[in-house]
C-alpha cells in the first residue's frame, strides 16, 4: 500500500474501529475518520471518475477543496448521493460507491471515452449535436451527465430544523485566527458565535508541533474554554455557506450522517472572516492522476487521521510553506524529494496509480506527488457580501480589498500566512478594530499555466477542463471569465472554483497576454459547499407550504362529506357528497334553483372603513358613486386600478354615517386591504380614515334560492323579512343566539338571497340551524362549483376569471360612471384614454353552442377566419343543469356589436362554432330576485 | 376542480393542549379583543401597552400594532363605530384572532424557529412574522411564557408549525 495509517497521534479514536465498504469491498477505519481518510489508510487511491472522460480520480485535498472523491453512500437502507468523501464522517456499516463509475471506480466501463478526448473538447456538443436536432441527443447527454443518481425513495423523517439566530460578532473559521478573534471579541464583552465546518476545532493547527509554547490541542482547548467562559458560543461541524444582505449568514450545522443539516439564519452585527487559504494545484502534464495531491491536504491527512498519503513522495512547490510540510512528512516516515517546478516541465507518470514524475530528462520513481502552486485565500464569503478583491503581487493571490459593511478578514484569508501575524490580526479584529496591512515572510515564485506547452494538463479535475480547453475558448472568443466558465464548465458543480478558479483565470490571462488582475474573477455565489435542498425546505412542506386558511365550519363540511379544495387561499367545499362530482354539483345547482342552496361564504371580505372622511374615501375608491348610499343600504361596484382596469367587484354596505363595510371577493381581501391602506395615506388624511379588516372575525352563511326567505323565517330572527320590509340590496342588524348578526340581502345567483354574517365562533350554531331549517324545504349545502355555475347562468362575472388585466368596467356593461360621475375616482383618467375608447376593446359576452353540442373549452379562442386571428377567448364555460345546455362567457372584440354573430372557436387545432349572445342566460328580467 | 380533502388534516380542536419537550402550547381564552384606531390612540389608551420584550402582567392590556392602532385585550365592552369625541374607530375583533400561550424554559428557542427574535432588541410593536404568518407576539405573565395572536384562519397552520418546532427543539 502506498498510503497507509501511521502511529502518529491524531484525532481518530483507535479504540473504535468501524467497518464499511467501498465499491463492494470491505474495509476498516476508525471513529473520527472521513470516508476518504479511511480509504487512504487502506491504500485505496482511486475513489472516483471524472465527469467527462471518466478518468480515475483520487483525492486532491482533505476537506472541502477536494473535487474528486464523490460517493453515493447507503446507511441503514437509506441512500444519499453526491457525498464528498473528504467531508463525510465514517460510520459503522456505510456502503459507499463512487459516482459516475460502473462497476467501480477502479474499473469503469466508460473509461474508454478518454480515448476520444480529441473530439470531446470544450463545447463539443454545441458543435456536434446540432444536426438533425439537439433535442434528439439531449436525453442521452443528460443521462450521461451529472454525478450521483438521486434515490426515488422518500427519506422518511429526513427533515431539516431551521433556526433564526442573532449575534454581535460571528467568527467564521475555527483555526488559529478564528479562535483568537473569537476569544478577543468575547472577552471584550461581545456576544460571539464561532463556527467551524470541522467537527474538531483548530484548522491547520494540528499539523504544528506547538503554538505559543504549548501543544496545539491544549492551545485550542484553552481558547475554546475562554470563549465559552466569556459567554460565547461555538458551533462545530457547521459551515457558513452563504452571506446575504444585512449581515445574514447561512449556517449549515451537520448532525449525524443521514440527518438533514440544521439551518441557522444567523444575523450578525459584525462578521470576522477567518476561513483560511487553500493550496492551488500546479498545472502540468498528468496532474490529474490519483496520487497527485495538495501539500496541505497530505499534511491534514497525517495530522487529523494519522494517514501518510505515500511512501515515496515528490514535493513540488513554489512557496516557503512547503518547508514545514517536508519536515512533518519525513518525520512520519516518508521518503521525500523536493522539486522546483521552475526547473523544467513536469509530467506525472503512471496510470491509475502514480509511478513517478519526470522533469526534463530527470525521472523520479515516486508513488505520490504533492503539489502547491501557492496559496489561494478562501474569499468566497467575502465576495458573497459584496467585498472587493485586490491583487497581491507578493502573494500572487487575490486578497480581500475594500470591505463590505460589518465584515473584516483575518489570518490566511487575508494573506497572513505567518502564524504570529495571523494571531495579531485576529486579536485586533476581535477587539473591534480593523487590522492594517501585515508584513509576511511568505515567499513564492509566480507559477501559472503555460499555454502552448505539451501534454494534457488539467485545470478543473472534476469537469475535465484542460489547459487546451481554455486555449480553445480563447480562440473562439469566449474570453470573458464568465463566458469561459460556461463554455468550458470550469469551476462548476461542487468545486465552485476552489481548486480550478485561479488556474483557469491565469491560463486565460496568459493566453491573452494580459495581467491576471485584468482578467478578473467569476462571481461567487452561495452555497460555498453543496447543501441538501431539504435544508432550505425545512418544515415548509405539504400543509405548511403556503398553508391555506381554514374555515370555522370545516368540521361541519367534513361531516357533510364535502370535497375540499383550495379556492383563493382558503380550504373550501367544492361540492358535497360521494359519487360523480359533476352529478353532485348539478344536483346542488338544481337544489339552489328549486329550493335554496346553503353556502359557506365566510372568506368574503369584511373590510370596514371608518372615520369622518370615510364617505368621501369610498366614493374615491369605487368606480360607482357611493356617497349617495344611505345607512342600511348596499351597492354593487367596481374598484379599479390607476390604469382603469377592474381589480375587484363586490358590494359595499353603509352601517352609519361614518362606517362602511366592503365585501370584496374572497381571494382579493389582502390586495383590497392593501389598496385601501395605500390610498388612505396618499392624497387623503390618514387621521380621518381607518381601515379595519375583520374578514376573519365574521363568518358568512349565504342562503340563496326561492325558499330562502322561508328558511330565514324558521330561524325566528327579530327582523321583518317580506320584500317590502327588507328589499334587495339592504342590510339589517339583529341577533342570533344573543350574538350580533348582520343580514345582507344581496345575490350572486340571481335568486332571492341572504348573506348572514356572525362572529366566527358562533358560526357552527348558525350553520346547524340554517341547515336544519332547510331540510324540510329540501334545501341543502352547496359548494363553490355549484355557485360558479349559478352565477355564470346569470352572466355574473368573477374578476380575474372573466376579466383580464386590461378589462375596464365599460367592457362589462358598466359605462355610466365613466361618463357621469362628477368627482374624481381611482382609474378615472385612464378610462378616457384612446385605448379605453378604442372600438375594438374586448367586451363581456355570452356564447351559445348549437343544440346538442358539448360545452366550449375554457380558454378557447374565438377567431376570425380571414385573416386568421384571435378576437377573444372563452373565460367561463359550464353545462347548465338549469337550462339543460352548455353556457359560456367570453371576452371578444367589440362584443356588444357582435350579438347574434356566429364565430369560429379554435382550441388545440379543433374548430367549432358558437353564437355570441348576451351574458345573462337565465332570468334576464331578474324576476327571481324577489322569489 | 378536485377533491383535496385527504391532503389536509382535520383541524385539531381549538382547546387542545399540547405538551412535549418541556414546552406547553395551550389556547388562551380571552373575554374580548377590540381594535381601536385613531391619531392619538396610543396616548389615549388607559390599559398598559405591551411591547417587546416586556412581560405583560395585567389581565386587561393593549397591544401596539402600529402608530395609530391598538388591539385591546380583555378590555371593557366598547360601542363599535366612529367615536368623534375621541377620534377613534372601534370594532370588535374577538374572533378575528386565535390566541395561544407557549410556555417552558426553552419556549424562546421554539419561537426562534419561526422568526428572528432577540430579547435584547426592543420594539414598541408586537406585530411579527412568525413561521411566515402575521402574528402579535409578546411575553405574558412570565419570562418564559409567550402569547401569540394569529388570524383565526391560520390558527391551524400556526399550531402545526409550533408543534414541529417543539419537536425539533
Amino acid at each position: 500500500m502506498t498510503s497507509h495509517r501511521t502511529s502518529r497521534v491524531a484525532l481518530i479514536d483507535r479504540l473504535q474501529p468501524l467497518r464499511f465498504s467501498f465499491d463492494g469491498k470491505e474495509y476498516q477505519g476508525y471513529k473520527g475518520d472521513t470516508l476518504a481518510s479511511a480509504l487512504l489508510a487502506n491504500g485505496v487511491r482511486v475513489m472516483g471518475r471524472s465527469f467527462k472522460y471518466h478518468r480515475p480520480r483520487g483525492p486532491w485535498g482533505a476537506w472541502v477543496d477536494d473535487p474528486n472523491a464523490i460517493m453515493t453512500v447507503t446507511l441503514n437502507g437509506r441512500t444519499f448521493p453526491n457525498c464528498p468523501a473528504t467531508t463525510t464522517p465514517l460510520v459503522e456499516g456505510m456502503q459507499a460507491r463512487a459516482v459516475n463509475a460502473w462497476p467501480s471506480a477502479a474499473f469503469d466501463i466508460k473509461s474508454g471515452l478518454d480515448v476520444f478526448h480529441r473530439w470531446l473538447s470544450a463545447g463539443f456538443y454545441y458543435k456536434t449535436f446540432m444536426w438533425p436536432n439537439w433535442h434528439l441527443f439531449e436525453p442521452m447527454i443528460r443521462k450521461m451527465a451529472g454525478l450521483g443518481d438521486i434515490s426515488r425513495d422518500v427519506l422518511k423523517g429526513y427533515s431539516a430544523d431551521q433556526v433564526f439566530d442573532h449575534c454581535q460578532v460571528l467568527v467564521i473559521g475555527g483555526g488559529a485566527a478564528g479562535l483568537a478573534a473569537a476569544r478577543a471579541a468575547a472577552e471584550a464583552g461581545k456576544g460571539v458565535v464561532l463556527v467551524d465546518d470541522h467537527p474538531v476545532l483548530g484548522g491547520g493547527l494540528h499539523q504544528m508541533p506547538e503554538i505559543e509554547g504549548i501543544a496545539p490541542a491544549d492551545w485550542i482547548a484553552e481558547q475554546a474554554s475562554a470563549i465559552t467562559s466569556a459567554g460565547g458560543r461555538i458551533l462545530t461541524a457547521t459551515t457558513a455557506f452563504g452571506v446575504y444582505d444585512h449581515g445574514l449568514v447561512g449556517l449549515a450545522e451537520n448532525g449525524p450522517f443521514g440527518t438533514a443539516p440544521r439551518l441557522h439564519r444567523m444575523r450578525a452585527e459584525r462578521i470576522v472572516l477567518a476561513t483560511g487559504a487553500l493550496d492551488r494545484p500546479i498545472t502540468f502534464t498528468g496532474n490529474d492522476r490519483p496520487g497527485v495531491m495538495s501539500v496541505d491536504g497530505a499534511c491534514e491527512y497525517l495530522a487529523r487521521y494519522g494517514v501518510l498519503v505515500g511512501r515515496r513522495i515528490a514535493l513540488v512547490s513554489n512557496n516557503s510553506l512547503a518547508d514545514a510540510a517536508e519536515v512533518m512528512l519525513k518525520e512520519a516516515g516518508a521518503q521525500l524529494i523536493r522539486l522546483n517546478p521552475h526547473d523544467g516541465p513536469l509530467q506525472a507518470l503512471g496510470g491509475k496509480q502514480t509511478k513517478g514524475i519526470s522533469q526534463g530528462s530527470q525521472h523520479h520513481a515516486v508513488d505520490t506527488i504533492l503539489a502547491s502552486g501557492g496559496m489561494t485565500p478562501l474569499v468566497h464569503l467575502w465576495r458573497h457580501a459584496g467585498g472587493k478583491l485586490d491583487w497581491c503581487e507578493i502573494r500572487q493571490a487575490l486578497l480581500p480589498g475594500t470591505a463590505p459593511d460589518g465584515m473584516v478578514a483575518v489570518g490566511a484569508v487575508n494573506g497572513a500566512f505567518d502564524l504570529d501575524v495571523s494571531l495579531s490580526e485576529a486579536r485586533t479584529a476581535g477587539a473591534g478594530k480593523t487590522p492594517g496591512v501585515s508584513p509576511t515572510s511568505y515567499g513564492l515564485a509566480a507559477l501559472w499555466p503555460d499555454p502552448g506547452s505539451k501534454g494534457r494538463q488539467w485545470i478543473d479535475f472534476q469537469h475535465d477542463v484542460t489547459l487546451k480547453d481554455v486555449e480553445l475558448a480563447a480562440r473562439e472568443n469566449y474570453v470573458s471569465v464568465e463566458h469561459l466558465k460556461r463554455y468550458t464548465t470550469l469551476g462548476m458543480a461542487s468545486d465552485q472554483g476552489k481548486t480550478s478558479n485561479m488556474a483557469g483565470l491565469a491560463a486565460m490571462a496568459a493566453v491573452q497576454g494580459r495581467p491576471l488582475p485584468e482578467v478578473g474573477t467569476t462571481t461567487f455565489r452561495p452555497p460555498f459547499v453543496p447543501v441538501p435542498l431539504e435544508m432550505y425546505h425545512g418544515h415548509h412542506g405539504k400543509q405548511l407550504w403556503h398553508p391555506l386558511k381554514r374555515l370555522a365550519l370545516e368540521p361541519q363540511h367534513r361531516a357533510a362529506e364535502a370535497a375540499l379544495g383550495e379556492y383563493g387561499g382558503w380550504l373550501r367545499p367544492g361540492w358535497y357528497g360521494r359519487g360523480k362530482a359533476k352529478n353532485l354539483i348539478h344536483q346542488e345547482v338544481l337544489t339552489a334553483r328549486t329550493s335554496a342552496g346553503i353556502f359557506d361564504a365566510s372568506p368574503l371580505g369584511k373590510i370596514e372603513v371608518l372615520g369622518p372622511d370615510a364617505e368621501a374615501f369610498v366614493n374615491f375608491i369605487y368606480y360607482n358613486t357611493i356617497s349617495t348610499l344611505k345607512p342600511g343600504h348596499i351597492r354593487y361596484g367596481f374598484m379599479l386600478t390607476e390604469g382603469g382596469s377592474v381589480m375587484d367587484d363586490g358590494v359595499i354596505a353603509r352601517l352609519d354615517q361614518n362606517r362602511f363595510v366592503i365585501s370584496c371577493s374572497s381571494s382579493h381581501v389582502d390586495s383590497v386591504r392593501t389598496h385601501l391602506e395605500a390610498w388612505r395615506q396618499d392624497g387623503n388624511d390618514p387621521d380621518r380614515i381607518f381601515i379595519h379588516d375583520l374578514t376573519q372575525h365574521w363568518a358568512t352563511i349565504t342562503v340563496a334560492g326561492p325558499k330562502a326567505r322561508d328558511i330565514l323565517a324558521a330561524l325566528a330572527l327579530d327582523v321583518d323579512l317580506p320584500a317590502q320590509e327588507f328589499p334587495h340590496m339592504t342590510l339589517r342588524e339583529t341577533r342570533f343566539d344573543d350574538t350580533p348578526l348582520r343580514i345582507a340581502r344581496v345575490s350572486f345567483t340571481g335568486d332571492l338571497s341572504y348573506e348572514l354574517s356572525i362572529r366566527r365562533t358562533k358560526a357552527p350554531a348558525l350553520w346547524d340551524a340554517v341547515v336544519k331549517a332547510g331540510v324540510a324545504l329540501e334545501a341543502a349545502p352547496i359548494g363553490i362549483e355549484a355557485l360558479s355555475i349559478l352565477r355564470a347562468e346569470k352572466g355574473y362575472i368573477m374578476v380575474g376569471k372573466d376579466t383580464d388585466g386590461e378589462t375596464m368596467p365599460h367592457d362589462l356593461g358598466f359605462g355610466i360612471p365613466r361618463l357621469k360621475k362628477p368627482v374624481a375616482f381611482i382609474g378615472d383618467r385612464s378610462l378616457h384614454s384612446d385605448k379605453a375608447n378604442a372600438s375594438n376593446r374586448k367586451a363581456l359576452v355570452g356564447l351559445a353552442v348549437p343544440t346538442g353540442d358539448t360545452l366550449l373549452p375554457t380558454g378557447a379562442h374565438l377567431v376570425e377566419d380571414t385573416p386568421p386571428r384571435s378576437l377573444g377567448y372563452v373565460t367561463s364555460s359550464y353545462d347548465s343543469p338549469t337550462l339543460g345546455h352548455p353556457i359560456a362567457l367570453g371576452l371578444v372584440e367589440n362584443g356588444a356589436a357582435r350579438i347574434g354573430e356566429t364565430v369560429s372557436v379554435w382550441h388545440l387545432g379543433d374548430i367549432r362554432k358558437a353564437t355570441i349572445c348576451a351574458p345573462c342566460a337565465f332570468d334576464p328580467e331578474g324576476e327571481r330576485l324577489n322569489a | 376542480m378536485r377533491d383535496d380533502s385527504e391532503k389536509w388534516d382535520v383541524p385539531q380542536p381549538i382547546d387542545c393542549v399540547h405538551k412535549a419537550n418541556g414546552i406547553t402550547l395551550a389556547p388562551a381564552t380571552l373575554s374580548r379583543q377590540v381594535l381601536f384606531s385613531g391619531p392619538s390612540v396610543l396616548a389615549q389608551t388607559e390599559q398598559p401597552i405591551a411591547s417587546w420584550p416586556d412581560i405583560v402582567a395585567a389581565h386587561s392590556y393593549a397591544l401596539s400594532i402600529r402608530r395609530d392602532r391598538v388591539l385591546q385585550v380583555n378590555g371593557p365592552a366598547a360601542s363599535e363605530g366612529w367615536h368623534g369625541d375621541t377620534c377613534q374607530a372601534v370594532t370588535d375583533a374577538s374572533d378575528a384572532y386565535a390566541v395561544f400561550d407557549i410556555s417552558g424554559e426553552r419556549s424562546l428557542e421554539v419561537l426562534k424557529r419561526g422568526a428572528e427574535l432577540s430579547l435584547d432588541v426592543p420594539s414598541k410593536s408586537v406585530a411579527r412574522i412568525l413561521f411566515n404568518l402575521g402574528v402579535f407576539l409578546y411575553r405574558y405573565e412570565a419570562e418564559t411564557k409567550f402569547r401569540i395572536h394569529v388570524a383565526s384562519g391560520h390558527a391551524e397552520a400556526l399550531v402545526r408549525s409550533l408543534k414541529v418546532a417543539i419537536a425539533a427543539s
